[in-house]
């Protein structure tokens, strides 16, 4: 044979396979394995695998329905509250003491950290809750010690006690009555953790592990984290509830919106957080975008601490300039609907008397001569780094804002460029003037929207953004709490509702929808309109 | 006879080694330097920005302080420095406390994958067509073949690999957008390399594993490769042309030696060694582009590890990763003048200079 | 009485006129010299042609597609982007910016560049050695690398930006100034000139510098279009110029984000990078062929 001949053999014989190999690759493209897998594009990756300790979404969405169970939960329609790891439960008249029955035969993750030797019991309750309120528990500063859910519903000043009474009935009780009590424990933050893990732990002195390589009792155990890259989820065989059809859950951390649009498009993602270009999603027959009202708020917030917003003639001015509308179709799209009050009108302690003032430049600019600034002056705002339900892009927002401030003669300096986790500490020292966050809700009572907001033990734990106490308000969410009569709540979070109107601490903007976008193979409700996703709920056809 | 000239080759080979290791000593005390220096000019604490402590005690600072001899004058600081990049010790990244040398070692390999198989795309691609511009010489073929290597030397590489991704990943659907590989697959990373970590594992799914990383490395190092592909183009061009201008061609040619046989027998041969020479200067700019490629496709690697550390300001991380990547540029560069040194004895003698 | 030459004298034209005159001889080459013109005109008028701010946003026009879109509108001929901002307009600044800076920034590295690789070329010994490897090194980081470093030193910002390349960019001029002054002192005339007594400086200035010239200008090119791509990374990488300046590379980035809506915000930027690169190749490639020529002639 020529050399000629060799040569073009040679090519044949080296680009031939190489085709091959990349053109077969989509068409086969492991069926077996992605048809009982999901591989879901986050938006970012978890502050920890323990609920208890954060209040972020994202941390939410990987832990809480994945991992954990909680005594009690939501369910259904209404949102009512059924049994979870308690199979009942007696709350006596005055509000003061509840009793939980456990449920039997609860088996936690077997891993290759740790495996269990026994089921489900009051123990671990008990340490999950003693963890939390006591100061003094082994537990209690492993990461930092911190439990800003808990602390924003003042929840150790609540609780009396929690008392074992056998192997399965647990008894909590309340130094006063507190209507939202059951919700709270209800909530994605109060997971129930392994007695027997933590004790492994603390024998082989690595405390810390039980935030970062979790147990728990839910459907999904942790497989493998990879910071910054992924999270491997593998199903719990012996899960007590019904098990998951997956045979693997993957969250693709994915912090960049177009590439998490990207990776659905290309199928490499099956289901993705927070989609952007929704039309260009519903125009694609295999894609479908599902939304729901969301329980949430978008506001601007101020610091109360700090001039010039400490005079709230200052706040009411801006309050005054923002123009909300603008924002709504720019940064959500038109896809939220306009914030008058803290409240979404889906909550039954919505009232249409209550409403913020509405869009007024001269009003404003009167405003901010009353108060001395008729030159203006110059702030900061804080424009959060990540997107949120609330807020899907708070850096056009915080332009929006600062072109709407600059006709009042304010000029806006925007900060953003911390990370998420950095934003939020030096948000909790006070180190802003003002800044765009928000509020998801945990559950449908009214308070979850004021006390972990602007209450003044919240302004303590650093939750409260803008650090306002006034005793009136507070003194109000505490009267709702000790009635469990609607009418009466609703005549109280009326007068809250006109506290925050006049005082402004901050600038509620808009109530958003929570979209989530899918492959429609992916079968299942696992979105829900507050707390995290839970893919127990999931499967594939 | 014999013995002598075997002796001036092996002499030649050896002064060429040892000149080589003499730049290469220089090279690596300079760039310690520079990267020694860059703590001091970053903002922030000097100790910092060498060590990455961010969240160091008291206690800790002072123990670190002896360490890299905070307290002597700038030669010890140095000498302290450079002991501790001998001991593997390159500091911490102050984003995520995690060693940077770990760091380094589990992301370099991503990139040392992407961009031989670049390197190797954008040869096999460009050589031959550059042979085939310089045999057509002055005809159609030619031009065209220069006016496209010029629009593809020109086109920003970000840009493409937008359009890249839109095209075969959204559009036509055969390849995927980002990562090493399918997540589905659980390929537990030993080396990084994925081709090898496929076959170590003990994965069931090996072959779909490998058919899927395939898929997701053609697409960016098909992107990489296009701008050093037409460099390739010109280089083999220029180096064909000159060879078929030769002496010795000629002579082929009047023995009457046929086109099919001059060309493959003796050109390409010589024509190759010349552009052997120039894939070494070819990698630094090949690096490059690979850095910002990585960043688009979402590859893990060193690239995009460094511009993420650039984004969140984490001195040491940058430190470390400018020292690791320069250090690698320069140690491809000396094997192919090695290679090409083997392969051409001309080359071993020295150059006034540069 | 005036008459017309008789005699055809022989015309010697310059160098630099006989350089103009082989590279006007390609057809190619003179398009691209005729786009680089254009580019720098519009680099120059720029802030008054442009038939909006390129800042300006307009809020009712959202998204538009470029005119020729069903849905696009005449008065936004290129579209605009998602806070209502004319492509046309900050792509027209961005010319400014993206291509005239480099420009600027080539400019001043050659500058810089001349001056040290000219200090270097007539001292010798251990300094200069010195400064050959470290020009070494610094030649084989990668010029983005690099610049990319220096821009996490200084921070990020159009200014930044442009120091960094500048600093970048001074090693090449450094090391072909350096090989042509050494290559040309060692010439006769050089020698001439020295016996006759004439200074290092009077020499540098007077002689070599008009031959080098074409070896810097065709170098310059390769740098500027060098330079393009490099200010159009960092923009695009986001450690370059800021959102809302109108830099081609800041406007890509911009763009991804709406590439499914609107997928005009980054073909738009991506063409006007493209056809500066190329601009500039055509005119460096004919250049250094004009050169080519002009020697073998």
């Amino acid at each position: 044979m020529s050399r000629l001949a060799v040569k073009q053999h040679l090519y044949k014989a080296i680009l031939l396979p190489f085709l091959c190999i990349i053109s077969a690759c989509n068409t086969e493209n492991d069926k077996s394995l992605s048809n009982h897998s999901i591989v879901y594009c986050s938006e970012g990756s978890p502050e920890s695998f323990n609920p208890q300790t954060v209040t972020s979404g994202t941390t939410i969405d990987a832990t809480s329905n994945q991992l954990y169970n909680r005594l009690i939960s939501f369910r259904g329609e209404q949102n009512t509250i059924a049994p979870s790891l308690a199979k009942s439960w007696h709350v006596t008249r005055d509000g003061k003491m509840i009793t939980f029955y456990l449920r039997k035969d609860v088996a936690f993750h077997q891993t290759r950290y740790f495996t269990p030797t026994r089921f489900f019991n009051a123990d671990d309750v008990l340490f999950s809750f003693n963890r939390i309120l006591s100061e003094e528990h082994p537990f209690h500063q492993v990461s930092g010690g911190k439990y800003p859910f808990f602390q924003s519903v003042s929840f150790s000043n609540l609780v009396e006690s929690i008392e074992k009474i056998n192997d399965y009935t647990i008894r909590f009780k309340f130094k006063y009555a507190d209507s939202s009590i059951l919700a709270n424990i209800a909530s994605d933050f109060a997971v129930i953790l392994s007695k027997e893990y933590a004790d492994a732990l603390v024998l082989k002195n690595i405390k810390r592990e039980i935030d970062t390589l979790p147990i728990g009792t839910g459907p999904f155990k942790l497989k493998e984290y990879r910071p910054g890259a992924y999270i491997r989820y593998a199903p719990h065989q012996d899960y007590w509830d019904k098990p998951s059809s997956l045979e693997q859950l993957i969250f693709d951390i994915t912090p960049s919106s177009i590439g998490r649009l990207t990776k659905l498009l290309a199928g490499e993602c099956d289901v993705i957080a927070f989609p952007i270009a929704h039309e260009k999603i519903k125009s694609k027959p295999e894609l479908e975008l599902e939304e729901v009202t969301s329980f949430n708020v978008g506001y601007l917030g101020f610091n109360t601490l700090k001039p010039p917003f400490n005079n709230v003639k200052v706040r009411q001015a801006v309050a005054l300039a923002v123009n909300k509308q603008a924002i709504i179709d720019t940064v959500y799209q038109s896809k939220a609907d306009m914030a008058h009050s803290l409240l979404p009108k889906t909550s039954w302690a919505y009232n249409k008397s209550t409403l913020a003032q509405t869009f007024d430049i001269s009003k404003a600019k009167e405003l901010m001569v009353d108060a001395g600034f008729p030159n203006g002056f110059t702030m900061n705002l804080w424009a959060l780094p990540v997107q949120r339900a609330y807020n899907p892009d708070a850096i056009t927002m915080a332009k929006l804002i600062q072109a709407d401030l600059k006709k009042i003669g304010i000029k806006v300096l925007i900060e953003n460029s911390l990370d998420m986790g950095s934003f939020l500490e030096q948000l909790s020292k006070g180190e802003h003037q003002s800044v765009l966050l928000g509020w998801s809700a945990d559950h449908f009572d009214p308070d979850n929207f004021f006390t972990p907001l602007l209450s003044c033990s919240s302004a303590e734990s650093g939750n409260n953004r803008t650090f306002w106490c006034n005793e009136d308000f507070d003194d109000l969410l505490q009267q709702a709490l000790e009635t469990t009569n609607v009418t009466q709540r609703k005549r109280f979070y009326s007068r809250a509702l006109a506290i925050i109107s006049t005082e402004v601490p901050l600038i509620p903007i808009a109530h958003s929808k929570r979209f989530q976008a899918r492959k429609n193979i992916v079968k299942g409700e696992f979105l829900s309109p507050f707390g995290g996703i839970d893919f127990s709920k999931a499967s594939k056809n | 006879m014999e013995s002598i000239l075997a002796r001036q080759v092996k002499t030649n080979m050896l002064t060429f080694t040892l000149r080589r290791l003499n730049l290469f000593i220089f090279t690596m005390f300079l760039l310690t330097l520079l990267s020694f220096g860059l703590s001091f000019l970053f903002p922030g604490e000097q100790l910092m920005n060498i060590s990455g402590q961010v969240n160091a005690t008291p206690e800790q600072l002072i123990i670190l302080g002896e360490q890299y001899q905070t307290q002597s004058n700038i030669f010890q600081q140095y000498f302290a420095y450079v002991n501790m990049l001998f001991h593997g010790d390159l500091g911490i990244s102050m984003a995520s406390q995690l060693s940077i040398s770990t760091e380094i070692m589990s992301f370099l390999p991503a990139t040392i994958e992407l961009t031989l198989v670049a390197l190797f795309i954008a040869m096999l691609f460009g050589i031959p067509i550059g042979f085939i511009a310089a045999i057509n010489h002055r005809k159609v073929t030619d031009n065209i073949i220069l006016s496209i290597s010029m629009i593809g030397y020109s086109i920003p590489v970000f840009w493409l690999g937008l359009l890249a991704i839109l095209v075969f990943s959204i559009q036509l659907g055969w390849l995927p957008s980002a990562g090493q590989i399918s997540l589905l697959f659980e390929i537990e990373h030993v080396t990084g390399i994925q081709f090898i970590d496929i076959l170590l594992s003990n994965s069931p799914y090996k072959w779909q594993a490998f058919q899927d990383a395939s898929a997701h490395i053609f697409l960016p190092a098909c992107v990489i490769a296009l701008a050093p592909a037409t460099i390739f183009v010109r280089l083999a061009r220029t180096a064909m042309m000159e060879v078929l201008e030769s002496q010795y061609i000629r002579t082929a040619k009047a023995k009457g030696l046929s086109f099919g046989q001059i060309i493959y027998n003796h050109a390409i041969r010589n024509a190759m060694v010349h552009v052997i020479r120039d894939v070494g200067l070819q990698f630094a700019n090949l690096v490059t582009i690979a850095m910002v490629t990585e960043v688009i496709f979402s590859w893990p690697g060193i690239g995009r590890w460094l511009i993420e550390s650039i984004y969140q300001r984490d001195h040491t991380a940058i430190q470390g990763g400018l020292l690791a990547l320069s250090a690698f540029i320069f140690i491809v560069h000396i094997v192919t003048d090695f290679i090409y040194a083997a392969l051409n004895p001309l080359a071993r003698e020295s150059r006034h200079g540069t | 009485m005036a008459r017309d030459k008789i005699y055809l004298e022989e015309e010697f034209p310059s160098p630099l006129l006989q350089l103009w005159h082989n590279f006007k001889e390609t057809p190619v080459v003179m398009l691209g010299f005729g786009c680089f013109v254009f580019l720098t005109i519009l680099a120059l008028f720029s802030p008054l042609i442009t038939p909006y701010a390129s800042v300006e946003n307009h809020l009712d026009f959202l998204l538009l597609p470029p005119a020729w879109h069903n849905d696009g509108n005449v008065s936004f001929l290129l579209g605009t982007d998602n806070l209502g901002r004319d492509m046309l307009s900050r792509l027209m600044h961005g010319t400014s910016l993206t291509f005239g800076l480099s420009f600027v920034v080539v400019l001043i590295s050659l500058v810089i560049g001349v001056v040290i690789g000219s200090f270097s070329a007539l001292t010798s010994g251990i300094k200069s050695s010195f400064l050959n490897h470290f020009l070494d090194v610094i030649l084989s980081i990668p010029s983005l690398l690099l610049a990319i470093v220096i821009v996490a030193i200084l921070g990020t910002g159009l200014n930044n930006t442009l120091w960094a390349i500048i600093m970048v960019l001074i090693p090449q001029f450094v090391h072909i100034t350096r090989n042509a002054v050494t290559e040309e002192f060692r010439k006769d005339y050089v020698l001439a000139s020295r016996l006759d007594g004439a200074s290092s400086l009077r020499i540098l200035y007077h002689s070599v510098f008009p031959n080098i010239l074409e070896k810097l200008i065709s170098q310059a090119t390769l740098a500027q279009s060098s330079a393009i791509l490099d200010i159009a990374a960092l923009g695009f990488l986001g450690l370059g110029a800021q959102i809302p300046m109108a830099e081609w590379g800041a406007m890509l980035k911009n763009g991804i984000d709406l590439f499914y809506i609107a997928p005009w915000t980054v073909y738009l930027p991506g063409l006007a990078i493209l056809f500066a690169v190329v601009a500039t190749n055509l005119v460096g490639e004919g250049m250094r062929h004009a050169l080519k020529v002009s020697k073998e002639a």
